[in-house]
């Protein structure tokens, strides 16, 4: 193999050859994506099904749901350096990747998704303090800055590049200022978290999204907060098994994944108990302040039935929960996973729901409900970033030693 | 969330029974503010109209059937749901008179506050106005043209109020006690049958302070907490039923 | 001291480092607001001097007075003129955008003269040496929209000093009641003072959307000062505004206008009129409230109930008109002013007016001949080959598009061999012309308007240019001067402003005055010789229906009108009720859904007349029972990008009647057969 010193001490890697085709194929998708990005920039936002009912949809529903999903990254940090878990050593640096990958992506589909990128810093220029919004631009980008230096870290200590000394003493440093890093992420990622959800709760226009709340902050603020953190290393443990699957190694040892799952159960009971809770008073008491019923807030001929929300709070909300909290059901390898996918489209589906059903839902009562498809353009974009993901996972993988467990748990 | 009062507040009425739904105040609208044509005008989901009119129907069939048309532009709300969460300040509320303001050069695009209000009276530029040959000459030239990717929306006409003041100080005159008629917006002018009167609601001399108190008058979506200066007038009680969301228990306003 | 490599680093990194500390880069990032707003693409302003002037709107007959706002030369807003009798400040949509159909794109750009199918630009001089060598050896005709301007007179006076008595006018309410009123032996205009109302009905008229002097008419509804009625098959604009909508099945108006009569008749109420008594016993007999209800849809006491608030008014006015503006026939108008009359209100306030004509061109015939001439009886002619016309000349009109029975029309346009298009717009009927003489847009000329149809006073206004043409356009009754000229015929004028001076002088007004926006009003009425009311034409309301489903043109000034189409500007007022992409909707109640086997949004096809006309099924409430309402003003092939290729054009399916006792063809009462495409 002709990149073999630059490879990991120890491990095994599929051929150049191999790992050259797997990044051509997810590079031509990439290219694609970016196809998509010239055609949105270019010609505009006309060239995507986003509409005057539909300001907001596909592209925020993924940030949303990259963004929680990436929690992993700042909740596994700060249990790790902060709490002090030892044992999520070996799945950190994969967290890390994973939610650098997410936040990249959000922030490149956020310049997409503004009708002026140009402008796209004026978040900082002329800052709305009571935007939750300026809030999110804040924390987003700061803490994409902190996942950035939560990475190079991992970078230099690949194996040819750590052979020069000033990268070694570099790398040293930072990992020695690591727990500083990770105590600013979680303040401010916990932040965002919260403000993403305040950015809807807040719409005291829009019945379907508004929620009362405690001081300045919407029930929806600690909500996205609770679940981000409830689904993150949920998506962190499946992408390790999936990172296997594909590989055909195993990375991180079934004692890590379950603890990740432990983690991930004992948060979203937490989070299904209160938003169940938060969805029972909004439906008996807030909905009907403003003149409206649970019922009139769903269509099904829309698209936005009732199932939705059962899916989310029932299959995708209590199921997992019980089945990651459970420790007989979390030692079953496929309740573990199922529980943790189910636990992931559970968030996707309460981030989509306050994305697209809260413009869908008609509020002036002559109004009608309105129906939402994304089109080629914005799913390209969408799955560009996946693409991207795919290619930054797979070069750190080959190269980097994420897993500190691989060697031994392949040693036979 | 802060709320500001003001001496001056700028309100219309419209009186819905008067509305014939002929749509000069849309066309005016569009004339006075720069707005450019479009090709595909029916899909309201692309369309660019600060002043839409609504068609409104009792919902019997025929022949107890009835309609009615609603002129809605932005209500100018008292306590905005979109001014409070632009993230740039490209939208506020805080000049003398209660007009929410959009600064075309500041907004970033986002589309939060047309998320966040629930009249659809704001609307974002998906296009690049496109102008047929020469058409530019006919461009008023107290309102600037916008490119795309900015929000924008109805702001009763604000160059117009502009230069009414200039108008007043230069006759001596105090800016901020303008008479009845002195600043009025495109829509209201011209309606032919004058639907829509336009003053300020705070001076007790001017017709809309009147209408507004008349147990007829309503407004949009009153029990968001919006508190609306565009007020409706209508003695059809199916109307004003309408005009916000009841529980089948409640007594429509002005009932 | 020279350079090195380390002094030149030092030099660049210190050079960027200091840059950062000036305002230049914070202040060009900030300027990213200004630049992203002025891309090369998006119009500059062009600032000037203000100022307003006053004209009038030539776009539909209903002559509102216009304040233009000007910058510098050019004007850019146009807006009611407050002190015009007629607009009061107010304007309707299509009047709104006055200013931007300056630039239209389909706009005739020059004189064009057809070359086997291509149209290639020619001077004025040559198009004039043209048409007078066509003149001069053949027979000539012309087609005028221009209901009440002096320049059909300049036309029509041109016309018969060529010795042709084929003057017409395109077909309109103001046509059929002008022509009624005389065959009845009345004399003058019919006007409807509506501001001194106090109980007002309007059959069929659809007064506050599209009917006659349509701004006028809601601002005196805004005044009311009692009761105002509209009965329609559709609930228009009108119908959500009045105080009752009585839905009657379209073109039936008349009807139901005797069958009010009937009940005056009852009371009492009589007429002097020759051969009231036979009518007395006609109307007594024949329409009776069973039969009257049977054939509008109206119910006996709705009816009865009509009668005794209209003997109950102190001045009430009973309107009568098609649906849509036009169509309708002589028995409608009969029987409406039938019902004027046994009320009382003829020449009274608040009533039924007559209004005075005037004519300054001598050899023009008088308005009311003019209006015997039925331009569909002409084209049906010139295509049986029993007329030979030579010259066709098309003013301020659009025949091909705007006329039932199309394939007749552009049948006798093929059978004329020369075909001359006094168009502002390149529409249907300019490009089948063999020369295209641009007419300026009406802000570029000078134009009038006296006593637009549906006025309840005399009122006469005239404007001057407010800019020059904008394309190489001419004014088309100064070209038809010249013409005259080259032909040795006099008109007794050098050019249209005079004609227009003549006229102004010919009312008793002052010339400045009236371009300055004061316009003459008077409130002379003309009096009346004994009329007379034959009972044939009254029978013509019992013709029994023939089968389908009643059709209901609906006409809007925001969808354009018959000789302009729907304006760039206007594109965004179309409902997405009424438009889908390039799908028109065809409207129909629930009960007519189910009984013609409809679904929302199903493809249909509307067979009439010969023809088929394609649409969607919208289903509304706003139409009565076994009605189809369809909006006129949409299946255009010409103009531009903004109109081409949107929805059908509805006068394909209208069918013709040739009425008895008038020779008028109807075409208010149409029926359709509705099948699933």
């Amino acid at each position: 193999m002709i990149d073999k010193e630059w490879l990991p001490e120890g491990v095994q890697r599929c051929s150049f050859g191999k790992f050259m085709i797997w990044l051509a194929i997810w590079g031509a998708i990439l290219l694609w994506g970016v196809y998509g990005m010239y055609l949105v920039l270019s010609k505009g936002l006309v060239t995507t099904n986003l509409n005057n009912y539909f300001g907001f949809g596909l592209w925020i529903t993924f940030d949303l749901a990259v963004i929680a999903l990436g929690a992993g990254a700042f909740f596994s940090g700060f249990l790790k350096y902060i709490v002090g878990i030892k044992e999520l050593e070996n799945i950190i640096n994969l967290a890390v990747i994973v939610g650098f990958i997410c936040y990249v992506g959000a922030m490149l589909v956020l310049v997409l998704d503004i009708g002026q990128p140009l402008r796209a810093w004026f978040g900082y220029w002329h800052p709305n303090v009571h935007s939750m919004l300026t809030e999110v631009i804040f924390c987003i980008t700061c803490y994409c800055t902190v996942l950035l230096i939560e990475y190079i870290p991992i970078i230099l200590e690949n194996r040819k590049l750590s052979q020069n000394l000033f990268i070694r003493k570099l790398a040293h440093n930072f990992h020695i200022f690591m727990p500083l890093f990770a105590g600013v992420g979680t303040f401010l990622s916990c932040f965002h978290q919260g403000s993403l959800g305040g950015m809807y709760g807040v719409l005291f226009g829009r019945p379907f999204a508004y929620r009362e709340g405690f001081f300045i902050w919407p029930w929806t603020f600690f909500l996205f907060v609770v679940s981000a953190i409830a689904s993150g290393p949920a998506f962190t443990m499946l992408i390790a098994t999936l990172m296997e699957k594909i590989s055909g190694r195993k990375l991180v040892s079934y004692d890590v994944k379950m603890l990740m799952g432990k983690i991930a159960g004992s948060l979203l009971c937490f989070y299904i108990f209160f938003k169940i809770l938060d969805t029972w008073y909004w439906a008996t008491v807030t909905l009907p302040k403003m003149g409206l019923t649970f019922d009139q807030v769903f269509n099904n001929n829309a698209g936005f039935g009732k199932w939705l929300l059962w899916t989310e709070i029932g299959l995708c909300g209590v199921i997992p929960a019980i089945l990651l909290i459970v420790p007989k059901f979390r030692r079953i390898p496929v309740l573990l996973y199922t529980a943790a996918i189910l636990d992931c489209i559970g968030i996707v589906i309460n981030r989509y729901v306050f994305t697209v059903q809260t413009c869908a839902a008609p509020v002036l009562p002559f109004d009608k409900w309105h129906s939402y498809t994304p089109n080629w353009v914005e799913w390209i974009t969408s799955i560009e970033i996946i693409a991207f993901g795919v290619i930054v996972l797979s070069l750190s993988y080959r190269y980097l030693p994420l897993f500190p467990q691989e060697r031994q748990l392949n040693k036979s | 969330m802060e709320h500001k009062e003001f001496k001056v507040k700028w309100g219309m009425v419209i009186d819905i029974d008067k509305c014939t739904g002929c749509g000069a105040c849309m066309v005016a609208c569009q004339a006075e503010n720069n707005i450019a044509p479009m090709q595909d005008g029916s899909d309201k989901t692309m369309t660019l109209t600060w002043m839409l009119v609504y068609e409104l129907s009792n919902g019997k069939p025929f022949p107890d059937h009835e309609i009615a048309y609603l002129p809605r532009p932005c209500m100018q709300c008292g306590k905005p749901s979109c001014s409070t969460v632009c993230p740039v300040v490209a939208t506020t509320k805080d000049e003398e008179g209660g007009i929410v303001s959009q600064i075309y050069p500041r907004c970033i695009g986002c589309r939060y506050c047309m998320a966040a209000c629930p009249y659809h009276a704001r609307y974002f530029n998906w296009y690049d106005p496109k102008w047929p040959k020469g058409l530019d000459k006919t461009l008023n030239i107290s309102a600037s043209p916008r490119p795309r990717g900015v929000v924008e929306k109805c702001t009763f006409c604000h160059h117009r109020f502009m230069e009414a003041k200039e108008k007043a100080r230069y006759e001596g005159k105090d800016p901020l006690k303008l008479p009845e008629d002195a600043y009025i917006p495109a829509c209201a002018e011209i309606c032919p049958t004058g639907a829509i009167v336009f003053g300020d609601l705070n001076n007790p001399e001017h017709k809309v302070a009147k209408l507004a108190k008349s147990k007829y008058a309503f407004r949009l979506l009153e029990r968001l907490g919006t508190d609306p200066q565009v007020y409706y007038y209508s003695k059809r009680e199916w109307v004003r039923r309408l005009a916000d969301n009841y529980l089948s228990t409640e007594k429509t306003k002005g009932e | 001291m020279g350079l090195d490599r380390r002094g030149f680093i030092t030099f660049l990194v210190g050079g960027a480092v200091g840059t950062l500390c000036t305002p230049i880069p914070w202040k060009t990032l900030d300027d990213v607001s200004i630049w992203s707003q002025n891309w090369p693409w998006i119009p500059k302003l062009q600032y000037g001097k203000r100022s307003q002037v006053a004209s009038v709107c030539k776009l539909c007959p209903a002559g509102c007075g216009l304040s233009i706002h000007k910058v510098g030369k050019r004007p850019v807003v146009a807006q009611g003129n407050s002190t015009h009798p007629l607009s009061e400040g107010g304007v309707c949509p299509l009047g709104s955008c006055s200013v931007r159909l300056l630039y239209r794109p389909a706009r005739v750009k020059g004189p064009l003269k057809n070359n086997n199918g291509k149209f290639e630009p020619i001077s004025w001089d040559e198009a004039r040496r043209i048409l007078s060598e066509k003149l001069s050896s053949g027979k000539a005709a012309c087609i005028s929209g221009d209901e009440n301007g002096s320049a059909s007179e300049v036309l029509a006076g041109f016309l018969s000093l060529l010795g042709s008595e084929d003057f017409y006018f395109m077909p309109s309410d103001a046509q059929v009641s002008a022509y009624t009123w005389s065959q009845m032996g009345g004399k003058g205009q019919i006007g409807f003072d509506l501001e001194n109302s106090d109980y007002v009905l309007s059959l069929g008229a659809d007064i506050l959307s599209s009917w006659g002097t349509v701004v006028r008419n809601q601002k005196a509804f805004a005044t009311r000062k009692g009761k105002y009625i509209y009965a329609g098959p559709v609930q228009t604009g009108t119908a959500a505004a009045v105080d009752e909508w009585v839905p009657v099945y379209p073109g039936q108006e008349g009807v139901l206008a005797l069958g009010i009569a009937y009940y005056l008749l009852k009371m009492g109420k009589g007429a002097t009129i020759d051969g009231f008594s036979e009518v007395k016993n006609f109307v007594l007999s024949k329409y009776t409230p069973a039969v009257v209800e049977a054939k509008t849809g109206v119910k006996i006491n709705k009816i009865k109930q009509l009668a005794q608030e209209l003997v109950a008014a102190g001045s009430p006015c009973v309107i009568i008109g098609s649906d849509f503006g036009q169509g309708s026939g002589s028995f409608d108008w009969t029987s409406g002013i039938l019902l004027n009359l046994l009320l009382g209100n003829v020449n009274k306030r608040g009533g039924m007016v007559l209004l005075p004509e005037v004519k300054v061109v001598e050899s023009a015939p008088s308005r009311a001949s003019l209006s015997k001439n039925v331009l569909g009886e002409f084209l049906k002619n010139v295509v049986s080959g029993n007329k030979k016309i030579d010259v066709l000349m098309v003013y301020d009109a659009n025949p091909i598009y705007a006329l039932p029975q199309a394939l007749q029309v552009q049948e006798a346009f093929s059978k004329i061999p020369f075909k001359v298009g006094f168009s502002t717009f390149l529409d249907e009927t300019a490009v089948m012309c063999d020369l295209i003489l641009p007419a300026p847009h009406f802000l570029e000329r000078y134009d009038d308007a006296y006593t637009p149809f549906g006025s309840g006073k005399v009122i006469y206004s005239v404007a001057a240019p407010v800019i020059k043409p904008v394309v190489n356009a001419k004014s088309t009754p100064d070209f038809i001067l010249e013409v005259a000229k080259s032909l040795k015929k006099d008109l007794g004028y050098k050019s249209f402003e005079d004609v227009l001076k003549a006229k102004a002088s010919a009312v008793g007004a002052d010339f400045e005055d009236l371009l300055s926006g004061r316009t003459k009003v008077s409130n002379k009425w003309v009096g009346q010789n004994q009329l007379r009311l034959s009972v044939e034409i009254l029978a013509n309301g019992l013709v029994p229906d023939t089968e389908g489903t009643f059709l209901a043109p609906v006409a809007r000034n925001y969808l354009g009108n018959t000789t302009q189409a729907l304006t760039p500007t206007e594109v965004v007022v179309v409902r997405d009720s009424e438009l889908k992409g390039r799908d028109l909707y065809v409207q129909v109640n629930r009960t007519t859904a189910k009984k013609l086997g409809l679904k929302q949004g199903d493809k249909v096809k509307l067979q009439g007349a010969g023809r088929e006309f394609v649409g969607r099924v919208n289903i509304t409430e706003t139409v009565m029972d076994d009605t189809i309402a369809v909006p006129l003003g949409f299946g255009h092939e010409a103009w531009d990008e903004y109109v081409r290729g949107k929805g059908d054009n509805v006068f394909k399916v209208l069918s013709v009647v040739t009425e008895k006792g008038s020779g008028f063809q109807v075409w208010n009462k149409s029926q359709v057969k509705v099948v699933r495409a």
